[in-house]
């Protein structure tokens, strides 16, 4: 009887072990403080904290011609950990309008850089590389193009994400045994927005990207 | 029996640990989230359409251009309008340009100032006015967009104004052919969107000229200014 208790405490422990490593695999987070550029009445939140979740609000504000900036510029750090390979997808819910004149994805620049170790306790792989996927590899800000409609076009957009959307992928992220969330133990990279003021039909838009780290394809170190 | 209450025991504090190893990792998430908007607001603008052109006047001229694109600041001496002048009309025509992401309304008010003291003084049914041909046309510009000139056109027409029998003066006799039409702000123009959405460094718009005339006559000597403010809107 005292042995088959031992063997269940045991068994129990050995569960919640290995729940606990599982849940310390990956982790994605803020990459520090947002910034927004070129905005008439508009801001953007979220921590500056690289130890809070990524939990960020844009408000572009005032996208007509009345607002006279050439851009409305924001740039999203964002940080992540992984004791294994991993890829970092994309999903979108909106922006919906009926009116083609109203703001539409295509209308909202999305581009992904900048890829910077946290600290120390970054790991550094030699053998596989961080890879942006195209067509999001790029700063939607420094590459604005008139279409022959005349409308603004960036080389990705929200347009661009099409169910769960992979932007980035690599080899393992941090150094310790754990993705445990710390200052030091990953990477940063940039998710950057832009959208043009236009002749836009009059109205409100919103949508909701959502970011998810997952194990990616297993690659060297 | 000891043995297994101390293994109980080493289980319970390391299932502790890991528990408390748990909550520290509470903090970890796999997913993070954007949410964004935007606004766009009615949006209209009345610039000037180009240079203005001046016709059939004796003397005067073109004191201060249009400047295709930049704010509307013109101003004209239309020179002689007595009988000295010859000519049939003094015709000035004014390009306007619009732009707008809605539907807009062009309203005008006009005011006209005479030295004169009597009825015989230039006054603002003597000074003609219509909006030209409307012109939708350029990349980005909502062509399929339709107008509603509320004026006569060209004041000159014909059709759109004569002498008057009992009188002997001429008059500017169709709707909203002339500026007493206009002494309080009334509306000129209106129409559907005029831009796709493009950017504002876009120049197309919507061209019209607004024409103004008046028919040299024996009209009592002295000075006339003839003021006019057009305004764009988006109810």
């Amino acid at each position: 009887m005292a042995r088959l208790s031992i063997i269940s405490i045991l068994s129990v422990v050995i569960l919640c072990a290995s729940a606990t490593a599982e849940a310390q695999t990956l982790d994605i987070s803020s990459g520090g403080q947002p910034t927004i550029t070129g905005a008439t009445g508009g801001s953007v939140t979220g921590s500056s904290s690289l130890l809070n979740d990524l939990t960020v609000t844009i408000n572009f504000g005032e996208i007509s011609p009345a607002n006279t900036n050439s851009i409305v510029y924001v740039v999203v750090p964002i940080g992540i950990r992984s004791t294994q390979a991993y890829q970092v997808t994309v999903t979108v819910i909106g922006p919906s309008n009926a009116n083609a004149q109203a703001l539409q994805p295509a209308d909202v620049g999305f581009g992904v850089n900048n890829m910077q170790a946290m600290g120390s306790k970054s790991n550094v792989c030699t053998n596989s590389s961080h890879i942006f996927y195209s067509p999001f590899n790029n700063d939607p800000s420094s590459s604005v193009t008139i279409g022959a409609n005349g409308r603004a076009t960036y080389p990705s957009s929200l347009s661009n994400i099409s169910g769960s959307t992979v932007i980035l992928s690599g080899p393992v992220l941090t150094k310790t045994g754990q993705a445990s969330r710390r200052t030091d133990n990953g990477y940063v990279f940039n998710a950057m927005f832009a959208i043009t003021p236009q002749f836009f039909a009059a109205g409100t838009s919103s949508a909701t990207l959502t970011f998810t780290i997952s194990a990616g394809p297993n690659v060297l170190c | 029996m000891k043995l297994s209450r101390r293994v109980i025991a080493h289980a319970l504090g390391l299932a502790t640990l890991l528990f408390v190893a748990a909550i520290v990792s509470v903090g970890q998430t796999t997913t993070g989230t954007v949410s964004m908007s935007a606004t766009v607001s009615k949006f209209v603008e009345i610039n000037s359409g180009g240079a203005v052109t001046l016709s059939g006047n004796s003397g005067g001229g073109v004191t201060t251009d249009g400047v295709a694109n930049n704010p509307l600041a013109v101003s004209i001496n239309l020179g002689e309008l007595g009988p000295s002048n010859s000519n049939s009309f003094v015709t000035a025509s004014v390009p306007l340009k619009l732009r707008s992401n809605a539907a807009y309304v062009l309203s005008m008010n006009a005011t006209v100032t005479s030295t004169g003291t009597t009825s015989n003084k230039i006054g603002a049914a003597d000074v003609g006015f219509g909006l030209g041909s409307v012109t939708r046309s350029g990349t980005g510009v909502n062509t399929a967009g339709t107008d509603t000139n509320a004026t006569s056109g060209d004041p000159t027409l014909a059709a759109n104004g004569s002498v008057n029998g009992a009188s002997g003066r001429y008059e500017f006799t169709a709707v909203k052919s002339n500026l007493s039409a206009f002494s309080s702000s009334t509306t000129a123009l209106n129409g559907a969107f005029i831009m796709n959405a493009v950017p504002k460094s876009n120049t197309n718009g919507l061209t019209v000229p607004a024409i103004f005339a008046i028919k040299p006559q024996f009209f009592e000597n002295g000075s006339t200014t003839i003021s006019v403010t057009f305004t764009v809107t988006a109810p």
